[in-house]
């Protein structure tokens, strides 16, 4: 029988066979993401504006004119081509090398608290606001997409490390953890 | 050591999300300058005790050059400033 490591996902010996009905705080992997990396040239604001009128997709704010670029419903070549027709934008295509991990629950900020060193708190960090950060040690992306719902993006080579890690913290919170059923 | 620091694109980060990148204050000599001039802009670099200027670089965050200003000896912050816009800022007046 022939591996198809292409479509084997980096956590895949981490999680399948693990399985079990999730709990109130979750961690739900995406199995096969949308991720471009943004950068952009010019007028910064109006192509944040830009941006954010796309609605297939979420911008998620790295650092001034660059952008992470997350999408579901659309492909990745087909994002890629709508938003390289916006003149003054340069796309890349981060799909492979990036592992997007949500996680959610009541306990969720409790859980991160102990990952990150940054303020979550929602007068500080608003739903829809996301920035790098250090995670676990590992720099990464961290967005928030519910009142207590984040969603984190590492470097494909450390999720492994990131997802024990934070599996590990989350243990007296009861975390479980899967691939999304999408 | 400063332990907390208010990128202006990240908002407040701990020191670990930073590199250290040096003395901002030396400017850049012309090319035609002599090699004495060249060699204190190298090389020769005070070790101030109080205030001091930075280049911190945000390699965890939005991975952009910071000029930070502080205090050695009471470790206070004084102000944090993007380095390009603070050469642009330069650069006009």
């Amino acid at each position: 029988m022939t591996l198809h490591l292409l479509h084997r996902h980096v956590l895949e010996d981490h999680l399948a066979g693990f399985e079990t009905s999730p709990n109130p705080n979750h961690v739900s992997v995406v199995r096969r993401p949308v991720i471009l990396s943004v950068l952009a040239h010019g007028d910064l604001e109006a192509f944040a504006g830009r941006l954010a009128a796309f609605s297939t997709m979420s911008a998620r704010f790295c650092g001034p004119g660059e952008w992470l670029v997350v999408g579901s419903a659309a492909g990745a070549d087909e994002l890629t081509d709508r938003l390289g027709e916006v003149a003054g934008l340069s796309v890349c295509d981060q799909s492979d090398g990036k592992v997007v991990m949500a996680i959610s629950g009541p306990s969720v900020r409790k859980i991160l608290a102990k990952c990150v060193a940054v303020d979550l708190h929602q007068d500080v960090f608003a739903e829809g606001e996301g920035a790098n950060m250090l995670c676990c040690h590992v720099a990464c992306h961290l967005a928030r997409t519910g009142a207590d719902a984040f969603e984190i993006i590492v470097p494909r080579s450390f999720a492994g490390s990131v997802f024990e890690e934070l599996m590990e913290m989350g243990r007296e919170y009861a975390l479980t953890a899967s691939f999304a059923q999408s | 050591m400063a332990s907390l620091i208010t990128c202006p694109h990240c908002g407040t980060r701990p020191k670990e999300e930073f590199s250290i990148r040096g003395a901002a204050a030396p400017r850049r000599p012309s090319a035609g300058d002599r090699d004495e001039v060249w060699y204190a802009y190298v090389y020769v670099r005070d070790n101030p005790k109080g205030l001091t200027q930075e280049y911190w670089h945000h390699a965890a965050g939005c991975r952009r050059f910071l000029v930070v200003e502080r205090d050695t000896l009471t470790h206070e912050v004084f102000g944090v400033t993007d380095a390009a816009a603070l050469t642009r800022k330069e650069a006009a007046e």
